[in-house]
């Protein structure tokens, strides 16, 4: 019987369509990339010579192990987004790494081979100030944490607490800092600020004070700015005013010692606050008696502190760094043959941060290894000679927008394309034309036969296959594209606070560009833009393809600036990334949208409309062929603006003179509700059908409106009881609205969909005591103009009459979801499927099928006739419908979908932490021979039929004959 | 029969069948045995000499008599009636075929609308049939009216079985997508 039950189990296993991957598939059509975001903490992995183990912190809340030798990821673990994951500390020893995670919420201790979990503890509430490790008689067993209010030791091994003091009058002292020397006390500096320092020593062993001072101080406003200890525990200090260094022996002075800069020769920058750095290399030893002090931006001094005696070791007063050295702490001296030039990228930004790994040598010689973070928040490695290794583009982890861009037809595709695309001026020219497109065809031809020559020649092994941009060129079926992404990460100002007090302002963003290949994911171009505001909102937008070949594609970033309202354009060529010769307008008015037309000047750039906050318009490019083009086709272009804030929506007509009218106007109370998105439909959208096709053969005609927008509104109330979510189908044109619904005891955050003739919207149902009513909903509400066409060749929103019938369902979904959009294709024959980003890292591919409003309650001849699912309320998610089977892809923020060549296949990114790329195909691969077709086979058996045939005429023909002779 | 007579006729009449030839008027089998009878039959055939004037083929007889006159109008009246008698048969088939469609009920179908019009593309050749009637054009038009039920009936079932185009879906394909008449844009205010 079991067998009997197996064997069905098989064969409907075997009978079930199989819509994932292969496995000889995998890995084929995609690609993923993992990223980490911008380092915060770094650790070498130094306890074992040979390691090849980098350990890093970000403030991605992601802790993570790379490989120095080529930069892949050993683990990675993602922690919760937010303040919640937020890493406070890395603190490394041994094998272990010691993470406080959340502002002292938890200890973490993990073992770094691996990458597994060690022990976690959870610490005592309280906002977390300091962590150090402890260590005592060269060996380090403790870890001690510090917070607001108390401060606690734990074993190293275990996570267990070994005591635990709430630190005296901690109502008025600020603790910062906490300390040890390995001698068996930590110290916990604390300061009440423009007063005194107070110091309080407690016994490693039980936690018993063993001393209190405190020490006048009125300078100091801030420990973990201007102080260090250095050497055998002494705390020095720096103060900006008098422009002198203060010592303090922590173990038993109670005077802080002021020695002025400038009697050691010494001046520090003006306006700049000064700075220490020293190292404790092992927490069980006193720091090292060298620190080093900024006194400028560029101006460094190494200095040793010895018996109270301040030594100059070292001044360097350094430009922009361009090359490495290495010196001796010790002496200062510069070590011999440890430069390392290092080339910074022009379209990269400054180095930030260093990471160095020394070591030692086989002849005792040190060398190093350098990881170098630069302000675009790349990371690249660095060995002696100034050899990159490896870069890491941690700014792909930031991705805001993106477009994918054919690439361009290969020169001999681009001449002919680019004969027939240019005006025509005359016989004579175009005969010219001609010959001159056919000689630089041969010359192409000529060229690439005398590569193929030369390579020949050399060995294989220096031939490159590798795609740069010179051999970029559109495959058969256009599958392979330029994927054009904008990065922008907020950019911290005050990084000498301790991260917890860092009030998140972003001073600016670091925007970067890059230009990734579709097929392979490697990074064909990137380009920094630097002094972008903080707060700034971008759009990016094609105005050129590739296909008008003489004139390069051209891409525009508009950046606007949120505070000021002014924007700029950042024109480019997408392919090759470089900027454009083409000068953008400047824009002295803040710009409130812009709008692209899909009119095209006499060099077929797309027209881009900018609307300024007195409601005129400026045209870019603004020739005078765009601007009579403009005036002729000015009573058709309308436009909408919402502004979120005051919940208005309203309606703008173009005049003739580049002003505009008011045309109509909806206001959405912002006390009860606020407008949280809209979604229009994609300009690049094909419908091919345009109704759908009932059980008794007749035809529902989709309303197929191009200026229907979909606005989603939430309530401002979050009680559960009175929240509520709205949706609003409203034509942008005309400002009519076609439907309206309310979803009650819904909150966000609210997905949508808006694509054909149907609005999908993803949003939560929450109520705090009833289990049942929490839960996920999807709702579909798709509209059709009826059993007849108003009007089946132009589409008017002036005039329809009619209004649409409006169809809704809803389904409950088992899991939130993080993102969602829909499959497009070239022609829009292909069944549309949903993409949908899980929190879980998967990414669906549901059919619209199953979110179709006609599904039924109770299933009748023309409904099984029509194909309709029954309906039912639960949609199930089947883990064959993920297209990344195991990959999965962390924090998904957006899905993009392109269509490519082939009808059947739609391209897709996700992005997010990772970038996940594939191909899906929702009708199947219909217009493709399958991957594993034997054509091998069908030939054979086609020549072999052929020389049958072949043969058995000529037999025919002699027996023919034989019989005539008969 | 393999007498030597036999031969020696053979041999006079060798140069009448075109000597050397393979195929000859009449052969003589000197070989015993199995072929024996073979060349017995052929040779009794061989014999015979027709007589000048003879021919093979028989001569119809031109005479008309009034009793064949009956006969003709009577096959020419079936040759007219023949569609019309299978319109019933069709029927039947129809109703057994059922309105699925796969791949018998198409074969017959098929059938059914092929044969009325090849009919009715080979009316000339029928009509040359019909000739000798007197009531030539009347059996035409009974022979036409029947072909063109056939056709109709099998119009009528290529419908049932919903093979005709006449509902609005099956132009839904070739609706092009309307053309826009507004260019519109926007969004929040960025």
């Amino acid at each position: 019987m079991a067998k009997l039950i197996l064997l069905c189990l098989k064969f409907t296993i075997l009978c079930g369509t199989i819509e994932a991957v292969f496995e000889d598939q995998v890995g084929k059509f995609d690609w993923r990339q993992q990223y980490v975001g911008k380092v915060r903490f770094s650790h070498f992995d130094t306890h074992v010579q040979s390691s090849k183990k980098v350990l890093l912190a970000t403030e991605k809340n992601v802790f993570a192990a790379l490989n120095t030798r080529t930069g892949e990821l050993f683990w990675r673990h993602v922690d919760k987004t937010g303040p919640e994951g937020n890493i406070d500390a890395l603190l490394q020893h041994g094998q272990d790494a010691v993470l406080v995670v959340g502002n002292g919420r938890l200890l973490r201790s993990w073992e770094i081979n691996v990458g597994g979990l060690n022990w976690e503890i959870v610490l005592d509430s309280g906002s977390f100030q300091s962590a150090c490790l402890v260590g005592q008689q060269d060996t380090v067993k403790h870890v001690a944490v510090l917070k607001k209010t108390a401060i606690s030791l734990h074993y190293l091994s275990n996570g267990h607490q070994k005591w635990i003091e709430n630190l005296p009058e901690s109502e008025t002292v600020d603790y910062q800092a906490v300390y040890s020397g390995g001698n068996g006390e930590v110290y916990a500096l604390g300061l009440v600020p423009h007063s005194h320092i107070t110091i309080v020593a407690y016994s490693v062993e039980d936690g018993e004070i063993i001393k209190q001072i405190s020490v006048e101080a009125p300078w100091l406003s801030n420990i973990q700015a201007s102080c260090a200890v250095v050497g055998q525990g002494i705390l020095t200090c720096v103060d900006s005013a008098t422009v002198s260094l203060y010592i303090l022996d922590l173990h038993m002075q109670s005077q802080m010692t002021q020695i002025p800069l400038q009697s050691l020769g010494l001046e520090a920058a003006p306006g700049f606050h000064p700075a220490l750095m020293s190292t404790q290399p092992n927490p069980a030893r006193p720091p090292l008696p060298e620190f080093f002090l900024q006194l400028g931006p560029e101006h460094y001094l190494l200095l040793q502190l010895n018996n109270g005696q301040i030594v100059t070791l070292r001044d360097f007063n350094l430009p922009v760094a361009c090359s490495l050295n290495l010196f001796s702490a010790e002496t200062g001296r510069r070590l011999l043959d440890t430069t390392l030039i290092f080339n910074v990228d022009p379209n990269g930004g400054k180095p930030e941060k260093l990471y160095v790994q020394a070591f030692l040598k086989k002849d005792d010689s040190v060398g190093y290894r350098v990881m170098v973070q630069t302000e675009d928040h790349t990371l690249t490695f660095l060995q002696q000679p100034g050899r990159v290794m490896w870069t890491r583009e941690e700014a792909l982890s930031d991705v805001v927008t993106m477009e994918m861009v054919d690439l361009p037809l290969t020169g001999t595709q681009a001449e002919l394309e680019g004969e027939f695309g240019k005006k025509a001026d005359g016989l004579m020219s175009m005969v010219l034309k001609r010959l001159s497109s056919q000689f630089i065809l041969l010359q192409a031809w000529i060229g690439h036969l005398w590569k193929l020559f030369y390579d020949a020649r050399k060995p294989r092994s220096q031939v490159k296959n590798d795609v740069t941009i010179e051999n970029l060129s559109r495959d058969e079926f256009n599958l392979q594209k330029m994927m054009v992404m904008v990065t922008a990460s907020g950019k911290v100002c005050n990084k000498s606070l301790p991260s917890h007090l860092v009030i998140l302002i972003f001073c600016f963003f670091s925007v970067k560009l890059f230009g990734i290949d579709s097929k392979t994911g490697s990074i064909l171009w990137r380009h920094y833009l630097d002094n972008i505001p903080s707060n700034a909102a971008f759009k990016l937008m094609v105005q050129r393809t590739t296909a008008h070949f003489p004139h390069p594609p051209q891409c525009t970033l508009l950046i606007k600036d949120k505070d000021t309202g002014l924007a700029t354009l950042h024109v480019f060529n997408p392919i090759f990334g470089k900027k454009s010769h083409i000068t953008p307008p400047t824009l002295p008015q803040p710009i409130l949208q812009s709008l692209m037309l899909p009119l095209m000047d006499q060099d077929y750039a797309k027209v881009l409309l900018l609307v300024d906050d007195q409601y005129k318009v400026s045209a870019f490019p603004s020739t005078k062929n765009v601007l009579q083009q403009l005036q002729e086709m000015a009573s058709s272009i309308f436009f909408y603006l919402i502004d979120s804030a005051q919940g208005r929506l309203s309606g703008y007509r173009l005049r003739m003179d580049l002003s505009t009218e008011l045309i109509w106007e909806v206001v959405i109370p912002t006390e009860v509700q606020r407008i949280v998105s809209v979604k229009g439909k994609r300009p690049n959208e094909h419908v091919h059908s345009q109704g759908r096709v009932m059980g008794d053969r007749s035809v529902l005609y989709k309303y197929l409106n191009p200026n229907l927008l979909a606005v989603v509104t939430e309530s401002t109330d979050l009680h559960q009881e009175r929240s509520f979510v709205g949706i609003l189908l409203i034509d942008g044109v005309t400002g009519r609205i076609f439907h309206e619904a309310v979803q009650r005891k819904a909150r966000g955050p609210v997905h949508v969909v808006h694509s054909e003739n149907w609005v999908i919207i993803f949003c939560c149902f929450y109520e705090y005591w009833s289990t049942k009513s929490r839960r996920n909903e999807f709702s579909v509400i798709e509209l059709y103009e009826g059993m007849e066409l108003y009007n089946s060749t132009v589409f008017s929103s002036l005039d329809r009459p009619h209004a649409p019938q409006v169809l809704q369902q809803s389904y409950i979904f088992p899991s939130s979801i993080s993102t969602m959009e829909a499959t497009l294709t070239e022609k829009g024959i292909t069944s549309r499927h949903l993409l949908i980003g899980l929190p879980s890292g998967g990414i669906l591919s549901l059919p619209k099928m199953f979110l179709d409003p006609r599904r039924p309650e109770i299933v009748s001849e023309q409904s099984r006739e029509e194909n309709l699912i029954p309906y039912a309320p639960e949609l199930l998610i089947r883990t064959e419908w993920f297209i990344n089977y195991n990959q999965t892809v962390s924090r998904v923020r957006g899905i993009y979908t392109a269509p490519s060549g082939l009808e059947s296949t739609c391209l897709v990114v996700a992005y997010g932490l990772d970038i996940y790329q594939t191909r899906v195909y929702p009708s199947k691969q219909f217009d493709v021979l399958k991957d594993d077709y034997d054509y091998m086979l069908i030939s054979s058996v086609l020549f072999a039929l052929f020389f049958a045939t072949m043969i058995s005429k000529r037999l025919a023909e002699v027996k023919l004959l034989n019989r005539a002779w008969r | 029969m393999a007498s030597p007579g036999g031969q020696g006729g053979g041999g006079a009449l060798s140069t009448r069948g075109g000597g050397g030839a393979r195929r000859m008027k009449w052969a003589l089998e000197l070989s015993l045995g199995n072929t024996r009878s073979r060349g017995d039959r052929q040779g009794g055939q061989g014999d015979v000499v027709y007589p000048i004037g003879y021919s093979e083929k028989p001569v119809p007889d031109t005479s008309i008599q009034e009793t064949d006159k009956n006969l003709v109008e009577k096959r020419c009246w079936d040759v007219a009636l023949g569609p019309l008698k299978q319109i019933p048969m069709n029927l039947f088939i129809m109703y057994m075929s059922g309105n699925t469609i796969s791949i018998f009920p198409i074969m017959m179908v098929c059938m059914m609308a092929w044969r009325p019009i090849q009919a009715l593309m080979s009316m000339s050749a029928t009509f040359k049939l019909l000739e000798s009637s007197s009531q030539q054009w009347l059996q035409g038009l009974v022979y036409l009216i029947g072909n063109l039920l056939g056709s109709a009936l099998a119009i009528y079932k290529c419908q049932s079985m919903g093979l005709l185009p006449t509902h609005s879906s099956d132009w839904l394909a070739f609706i092009d997508p309307p053309q826009r008449m507004e260019i519109m844009g926007g969004g929040m205010v960025l």
